[in-house]
């Protein structure tokens, strides 16, 4: 009991230590601005995009799932990919890494506590894209199709797997040097792409359709459409009825978390042996 | 100074005026071809980053492509979006390789190095548009090929001249903001990254870089009359696709207008370099890190 207060503490004291990192850099209003512009900017983008085919028979409760899950798609932006952000900068712009490592706080707790700022951020950026669709843009649904139990259930067992992912992922940034940074940009790319949050994934090529079913984002966004909007993607998963969907986002969500916890510390081993933990590249 | 030295140390080698073998035009065109060399160079040994760089603009691309398919587009927008999303490779690079560039310089403890350099600033900022551009005009190339082959993208019978004088003026308007950022960023510390981060979804929305610019009506000839990537993608766009690309001004005043950026923002770049860097050294912040 001790042990599990101990380490509430430290994660308060990382979260509130991300807080500083993140934000005081500017005052409240900016930092708003800065944290809405690049969300915000997407969704009207994919507005714009639809406005300007909407003429062309393209259903609005396609484009409606669409919408929602990219504003969700936040949580991958900014946690996943943002955890490992948080190691690179910790390393090569603040060179404050190898003090965390000295301090009793400990890595792991460290960054679970700077992904608490992460999710708060990102939660206002999903609220507001959504608000945003909703009364300017017109991307509404019907309240009463909404599907509550299913719907919290996939998206808390979507948020873990933003948590273990990104500590995964976190984990190879502690091995990667600069690389690092291809390696986090390319991740929040290839998820926007690989998950399907803007298309249906039928439109991918064969293989990469199997990664996309492998990864429990997709089933979460799938989820989303189905239990929020009332409306799935069309095609291919089409053939799985909402159980199935439910039971692929918690198995995907399982299995990620295994491998995070076991890919975690098996890279960080590696970058104390390598030495990488205070290797700085001026990148 | 030399002859002084000279007599303090005898039986040394006689001493030679020593001063910059090159000045004024020869000197700024030697900066302009030193800077981009480091620049090529540097990023010939990173390979990674030439992947990422080549590679990640356009698949964000490829996902905005993908949505016109499956709201079941015209095939005509997917080759807007191809355009659009080409032309990222550029604004990322003006807003990161140039814009940025001074900060990342401060970060690494270069940047005093700059300034006590006897060349124009002008020079290096445009030897460093220079080197970005050629550097991103092969990247983009990827995106092209990715549209031939990958999506089967098909564009209008078109004029190379006139595409690759659009083009041109494009880019120099472009790179000559790109100069004027970097000397306004020249003298933030965090600020400057996390406004670059800021800047570019944002200017992708404005500049209408995946759907035709009139969606926005006012808003987008507001854009158009404050973003040189707004004309200039609806412009490449006008040449390549033709109707289709459902132009919002006339092509002739298009290129005009990007002309007038290109000297608007090449002389705002010169004139906030030389005040930027004043008031940077008075605040004592030219060597300043970690802030």
């Amino acid at each position: 009991m001790t042990g599990l207060r101990t380490a509430a503490r430290r994660a308060r004291t990382a979260a509130w230590l991300g807080w500083q990192v993140e934000g005081n850099w500017a005052d409240p209003v900016l930092f708003a601005i800065y944290v809405l512009a690049r969300p915000l900017a997407t969704a009207l983008i994919l507005a714009a995009m639809y406005g300007a085919v909407r003429s062309h028979g393209a259903p609005p409760e396609v484009f409606a799932g669409f919408f929602v899950t990219n504003a969700f798609h936040a949580y991958v932006n900014m946690v996943l990919v943002g955890m490992g952000w948080a190691v690179f900068d910790e390393r090569e712009q603040y060179e404050t890494l190898k003090y965390v490592y000295a301090s009793p706080v400990g890595m792991f707790t460290y960054l679970a506590g700077r992904s608490v700022v992460k999710y708060a951020l990102a939660t206002i950026s999903v609220i507001a894209t959504l608000l945003v669709g909703w009364f300017a843009l017109g991307v509404r649904w019907d309240w009463a199709h909404v599907q509550w139990l299913p719907l919290l259930a996939a998206t808390a067992a979507g948020l873990a797997s933003t948590l273990f992912l990104g500590l995964l992922l976190a984990g190879w940034s502690l091995v990667l040097t600069r690389t690092a940074m291809v390696v986090l940009e390319g991740t929040t790319l290839g998820s926007y792409l690989l998950c399907g949050v803007i298309f249906p994934i039928d439109l991918l090529p064969e293989p990469l359709r199997w990664v996309s079913l492998a990864l429990p984002f997709t089933w979460w966004y799938e989820a989303l459409r189905r239990f929020l909007t009332g409306h799935g993607t069309l095609g291919l998963m089409q053939r799985f009825p909402d159980r199935e969907v439910l039971l692929w986002v918690g198995v995907t969500t399982i299995a990620f978390a295994l491998l995070a916890r076991w890919g975690y510390f098996a890279f960080e081993r590696q970058a104390r042996r390598l030495g990488r933990l205070d290797q700085t590249t001026l990148f | 100074m030399s002859q002084a030295l000279g007599t303090i140390a005898p039986g040394a080698a006689p001493a030679v005026p020593r001063g910059p073998r090159n000045r004024g035009v020869r000197l700024f065109v030697q900066t302009l071809l030193a800077r981009p060399y480091v620049r090529v160079v540097g990023s010939l040994r990173e390979p990674t980053w030439m992947i990422s760089d080549a590679l990640f603009p356009n698949l964000g691309m490829c996902a905005f492509v993908l949505l016109y398919r499956a709201l079941k587009a015209p095939a005509s927008y997917e080759a807007l979006a191809l355009i659009g999303g080409v032309l990222t490779t550029y604004w990322i690079n003006v807003l990161w390789g140039m814009g940025a560039q001074l900060y990342w310089e401060k970060q690494q403890g270069q940047l005093q190095l700059y300034f006590a350099a006897p060349c124009s600033r002008l020079a290096i900022l445009t030897g460093m548009a220079l080197g970005g551009l050629v550097a991103t005009v092969l990247r983009s190339l990827v995106g092209v090929a990715i549209g031939i082959w990958v999506f089967h993208i098909q564009v209008a019978p078109f004029s190379p001249w006139v595409l690759a004088g659009v083009f041109v003026l494009t880019m120099v308007a472009l790179y000559a903001l790109g100069m004027t950022l970097s000397s306004l960023f020249l003298l933030y510390g965090r600020e400057a990254w996390h406004t670059a981060n800021a800047l570019q979804e944002p200017v992708y929305f404005l500049s209408g870089l995946y759907f035709p610019i009139r969606t926005l009506g006012t808003l987008g000839m507001v854009a158009a009359g404050i973003l040189p990537l707004t004309l200039g993608t609806d412009a490449l766009r006008q040449v390549l696709l033709g109707a289709s690309a459902h132009g919002l001004l006339p092509l002739g005043l298009e290129c005009l207008a990007l002309g007038g950026f290109a000297v608007l923002f090449l002389w705002l770049a010169s004139v906030s370099m030389r005040y930027l860097e004043s008031l940077s050294k008075r605040e004592g912040r030219l060597t300043q890190r970690w802030q």
